[in-house]
C-alpha cells in the first residue's frame, strides 16, 4: 500500500491538516485571493459561457452589413454559410496558433517563445510559398499543410542544430530563441526574394496568402487541417500534465519520472504541426500565438491541463472576432485580419497583462 | 543482510570532453544515512545525476536496488529514487500545491487526473515539511528556504525509497534546518528510507550520518564511519586548508572547524615573504600568503609572465625583467635588496632554465645571509639547465639548512610554527 511507505499514516495528520488549512485561510491576506481555486473555477465557467455568445455575435458581421442577412433570399443563405466557413477557419487557425504558443512557452520556460520566434512559422511559410509558386492549385490545396509541416520541422531541426553547437548536451533556451529569430528572418528574406521575382499570376496568390486572411480554402483542405489540428490538440492535451512537470526544468522532470526528452520532442512536433497547419490555412497571422497564451495564463493560471483547451478556445474565438471586425469595418474592402489582431487586441491584452501578469509569469 | 539501495561499480561519468567522475565504486545499504562530502567542484552533483540516470555513465554500472538504472522505466525509477536538487525554479506562476502535485506525476497515468489518494499524499507531504500554509502562494515568491521545503515536499510526495539531497539544506534557517534533518532522520529510522545527503556542514552531518563518503577531484577518497573519514590531516589535504576535528565533550559528536588561530590571523603579521616563482607556479602561493596576512614580494619575473600579471593584479611588489630575456644585473641587485628586506624566501615549483637560474643563486645568497629559505620539493623533475645546475644548487642549499616543502597547507603551517618560535 502506498501510504504504508514513506510517511506516517494519514489519519494522524488529518486533524492537524484541517486545523492548519482553516487558520491559513484566515491569515491569508487579500493579495493572494487571485490564486484561490474557487475563483478560478468561476472564471472558467464564465469564459466558457461567453464563447458561444461571442461566436454567434461574429455571425452578425459582414461586408453586407451588420445583422443577420435576409434568409429568404438565396444570397442571404450564401452569405451566412460564408460567414460560417470563416468562423470555422478562424476557430481552427486561432486554436492552432494559441495552443502551439502555450506548448512552446511551457517547453522553453520562456515568455517570448512562440511559433514565429522559433522560426517554425517562417519555415512553414517558406515551404508554403514555394509550393504555391510552383504547384497547380488543385493538388496544392491538399499538399499545402503537409509541405508546410515538413518545412517547419526541417526549420526547427536547423534551429535546434545551430543552438546546440557549443553547448554540452541540451541547447540553452537563449541560444534556441536567438537562432530561431535569425533563421526566421532568413526564411522571410527568402520569401521576399521569391515574391519579388515571381511571375504575375503566382504573385497574387502568394501576396494574398502572406497577408493572412480567413478566406475559406477548399473543403478538402479544411477537413484535412481540421483532422491535423484536432489530433495535435489531443496529443498536447495528453502531454499537458507532463508539461507542468517540465515547468521546473528538464532535470527536475526527469527526477520525477517523466521521460523528459520524449515529452519535449513530442511537444515540439505537435506544436509545430499546429503552427504549420495554421500557416497553411490562413497565412502569416502574427500575435495570436504569443499573446493569447499569456492572457489565458494570466486569467486561469499556468496549469497546462486547463491552459491547453482554454487557449485553443480563447485563441479561436479571438481570431473569429477579429475577422468579423476586419471584414466589416471598411466594407466592402477587407483589411488583413493580422492588422486587427495587433491593433485591437494589443491594447486590450496589455491592460489585462498589466493587472494580472503576476498570475502568469514571475520575472 | 540488507539489500543495497545504490551501487556504483567502477563508474566514470562526465560531460562532452570532460570526465568528472573517475572510476567511482561504492555501495549504500538500504536504510543507511550517508553524507557525501568534498570540496566544491569535486563531482558530488555529477555523482547524483549519474545515480538518477540523468547522465549516462561513460563506463561502469549504477544500480538502484539491484537494477541497472539505465534500464529502469522513468516511473519505476521515480518510485525508487527522489532527488532534491540544489535549487529549483519555475518561471511560471505555479502555486505551492501545484508544485508539490508534480511529485505524483509518474503515478498518474497518461489519461487520469490525481486521485484522492494522490491528494492525500500531497497533503501529508506538505504538512510534514511545514508548507501547507503556503499552499496557495506562488512558488516563485517564496524565500529560498521555503522553496527548499516545498521541493522536499514534492520529492516526499513521490514516496521514494531513497532520497538524495544536493546541498538542499544550505538555505534553510536554523529552525527549519533542524526540522528538515529531523524529518530525514525520522524517515530513515522509522521507514528505513535511505538518505544520501550532499553536505558542506561536516559537523552537522557527523551527528546524523551512519557513514561518510569523501570525494576529491572526481574520485572517492575514503568511505567509512564519521570517525574514520573525519580525520584532520585527510580533510586538510582534501579541502586544502587547515582543519581541526574535535569531539564534543558533551554529545560525543565530532566537530570540524577551521583552525581557530588561522581565522584570527586576519591582521597583518608584520612578516615579509619573498616568493621566487614564474610560469603560474606562484599564483596559489601569493593568494594564500596574502590571505594569511603576510607581506609578499616577488621576483625576478619576466614581464608578461602569468605570475607577473598576477603580482600586478594583487598589488605585490615585484622585480621585473624584459620578456624572454635573461635576468640583467639591475634586476639582480634590485631583487637582492628585496630579499634582504624579507623574513622568508619561498621557491615555488617553477621550472629552472639558464634564464632564471640566477633566482636560485639569489636564494642561496639569502640562505648564506641567515634567511629561512623554503624550497618546493622535486626540483629534479623541472631542472632544464645544462648539467643539472639547479639540482646541484638546491642540494647544496638543503645541506646548508634550506627546508623542503610539499603542499601549500604544509608550507603555511611551517611558516606559522617558525614565526611563533621566532617572533
Amino acid at each position: 500500500m502506498l501510504s504504508s511507505r514513506g510517511l506516517p499514516p494519514l489519519q494522524a495528520w488529518k486533524t492537524e491538516a484541517m486545523k492548519q488549512s482553516s487558520t491559513s485561510r484566515v491569515c491569508r491576506d487579500n493579495s493572494f485571493t487571485s490564486n484561490q481555486p474557487q475563483k478560478a473555477r468561476l472564471r472558467i465557467v464564465l469564459f466558457l459561457l461567453a464563447i458561444p455568445l461571442l461566436l454567434a455575435l461574429s455571425l452578425l458581421f459582414g461586408p453586407s452589413g451588420i445583422g443577420l442577412p435576409d434568409m429568404n433570399s438565396p444570397a442571404g443563405g450564401a452569405i451566412l454559410s460564408l460567414r460560417y466557413s470563416r468562423l470555422l477557419m478562424g476557430m481552427m487557425t486561432g486554436a492552432a496558433l494559441s495552443a502551439s504558443g502555450v506548448v512552446f512557452q511551457a517547453l522553453l520556460r520562456n515568455p517570448l517563445a512562440e511559433p514565429y520566434v522559433l522560426g517554425v512559422s517562417g519555415g512553414a511559410g517558406l515551404g508554403a510559398t514555394i509550393s504555391i509558386l510552383a504547384g497547380s492549385s488543385v493538388i496544392l490545396s491538399l499538399s499545402l499543410p503537409v509541405v508546410a509541416f515538413v518545412s517547419a520541422v526541417l526549420t526547427l531541426m536547423v534551429v535546434y542544430g545551430i543552438a546546440r553547437q557549443g553547448s554540452s548536451g541540451q541547447p540553452s533556451v537563449y541560444s534556441l530563441i536567438l537562432s530561431g529569430v535569425i533563421v526566421s528572418s532568413i526564411c522571410s528574406s527568402i520569401i521576399m526574394f521569391m515574391v519579388s521575382t515571381a511571375s504575375v499570376e503566382g504573385l497574387h496568390n502568394v501576396i494574398w496568402w502572406m497577408l493572412g486572411s480567413l478566406q475559406p480554402v477548399s473543403t478538402g483542405q479544411q477537413l484535412l487541417s481540421l483532422g491535423l489540428i484536432v489530433s495535435a490538440l489531443f496529443g498536447i492535451w495528453l502531454l499537458s500534465p507532463r508539461l507542468n512537470a517540465l515547468a521546473l526544468g528538464r532535470e527536475m522532470a526527469h527526477y520525477q519520472g517523466v521521460h523528459a526528452d520524449l515529452i519535449i520532442v513530442s511537444g515540439l512536433l505537435c506544436a509545430t504541426l499546429l503552427a504549420a497547419t495554421a500557416v497553411s490555412l490562413s497565412g502569416m497571422i502574427g500575435f495570436v500565438g504569443l499573446i493569447v497564451p499569456h492572457v489565458m495564463r494570466a486569467l486561469f493560471g499556468p496549469d497546462n491541463r486547463r491552459l491547453v483547451p482554454l487557449s485553443a478556445l480563447g485563441g479561436g474565438t479571438f481570431l473569429v472576432l477579429c475577422d468579423a471586425v476586419a471584414r466589416t469595418i471598411m466594407a466592402p474592402v477587407e483589411i488583413p485580419v493580422g492588422v486587427v489582431t495587433a491593433l485591437a487586441g494589443g491594447p486590450f491584452f496589455l491592460i489585462i497583462l498589466q493587472h494580472r501578469m503576476k498570475q502568469a509569469w514571475i520575472a | 543482510m540488507s539489500e543495497n539501495a545504490l551501487t556504483f561499480d567502477n563508474v566514470s561519468a562526465g560531460y562532452k570532453e570532460r570526465v568528472v567522475l573517475d572510476g567511482v565504486s561504492f555501495a549504500i545499504a538500504e536504510g543507511e544515512f550517508v553524507s557525501l562530502i568534498g570540496p566544491n567542484g569535486c563531482g558530488k552533483s555529477t555523482l547524483l545525476k549519474t545515480a538518477a540516470a540523468l547522465l549516462k555513465p561513460l563506463s561502469g554500472t549504477v544500480e538502484l536496488f539491484g537494477q541497472d538504472v539505465r534500464h529502469l522505466k522513468p516511473a519505476v525509477r521515480a518510485s525508487l529514487l527522489g532527488v532534491v536538487p540544489q535549487k529549483i525554479d519555475s518561471p511560471m506562476a505555479f502555486t505551492v500545491s501545484q508544485i508539490v502535485m508534480n511529485g505524483r506525476i509518474s503515478s498518474i497515468g497518461p489519461w487520469g487526473s490525481p486521485s484522492p489518494l494522490d491528494h492525500d499524499i500531497v497533503e501529508r507531504s506538505m504538512i510534514y515539511t511545514d508548507v501547507s500554509e503556503l499552499r496557495d502562494r506562488f512558488f516563485t515568491e517564496l524565500s529560498g528556504g521555503e522553496q527548499q521545503r516545498v521541493a522536499l515536499a514534492m520529492v516526499l510526495a513521490q514516496e521514494p525509497k531513497i532520497i538524495m539531497l544536493d546541498e538542499s539544506i544550505a538555505h534553510l534557517d536554523i529552525n527549519h534546518r533542524q526540522e528538515v534533518l529531523q524529518i530525514l532522520m525520522n524517515l530513515n529510522r522509522e521507514k528505513r528510507m535511505t538518505i544520501l545527503l550532499v553536505s558542506h556542514d561536516l559537523t552537522l552531518s557527523a551527528g546524523i550520518s551512519d557513514r561518510f563518503l569523501l570525494m576529491d577531484k572526481g574520485a572517492l577518497i575514503k568511505a567509512g564511519t564519521p570517525a574514520e573519514v573525519l580525520q584532520a590531516d585527510l580533510l586538510s589535504r582534501v579541502y586544502n586548508c587547515e582543519l581541526r576535528v574535535q569531539q564534543d565533550p558533551y554529545t560525543g559528536y565530532l566537530q570540524v572547524s577551521g583552525a581557530q588561530d588561522t581565522l584570527r590571523r586576519r591582521r597583518k603579521l608584520g612578516k615579509t615573504v619573498h616568493v621566487i616563482a614564474g610560469g603560474g607556479s606562484g599564483l596559489e602561493l601569493y593568494r594564500r600568503l596574502l590571505i594569511e596576512g603576510y607581506e609578499v614580494t616577488t621576483g625576478v619575473l619576466n614581464r608578461l609572465d602569468s605570475d607577473a600579471e598576477a603580482a600586478r593584479a594583487l598589488n605585490i611588489r615585484a622585480v621585473l625583467e624584459q620578456p624572454f630575456s635573461p635576468v640583467g644585473s639591475d634586476a639582480i641587485s634590485e631583487a637582492s635588496t628585496m630579499i634582504d628586506a624579507a623574513d622568508y624566501v619561498i621557491l615555488s615549483s617553477v621550472p629552472f632554465g639558464s634564464g632564471n637560474l640566477v633566482n636560485l643563486r639569489l636564494a642561496e645568497g639569502a640562505l648564506n645571509n641567515g634567511k629561512t629559505v623554503l624550497l618546493a620539493s622535486d626540483i629534479a623533475g623541472r631542472d632544464y639547465t645544462e648539467g643539472k645546475a639547479a639540482l646541484a644548487l638546491s642540494k647544496r642549499m638543503l645541506s646548508a639548512g634550506a627546508v623542503n616543502w610539499q603542499t601549500i597547507p604544509e608550507l603555511m603551517s611551517m611558516l606559522q610554527q617558525h614565526h611563533t618560535l621566532n617572533p
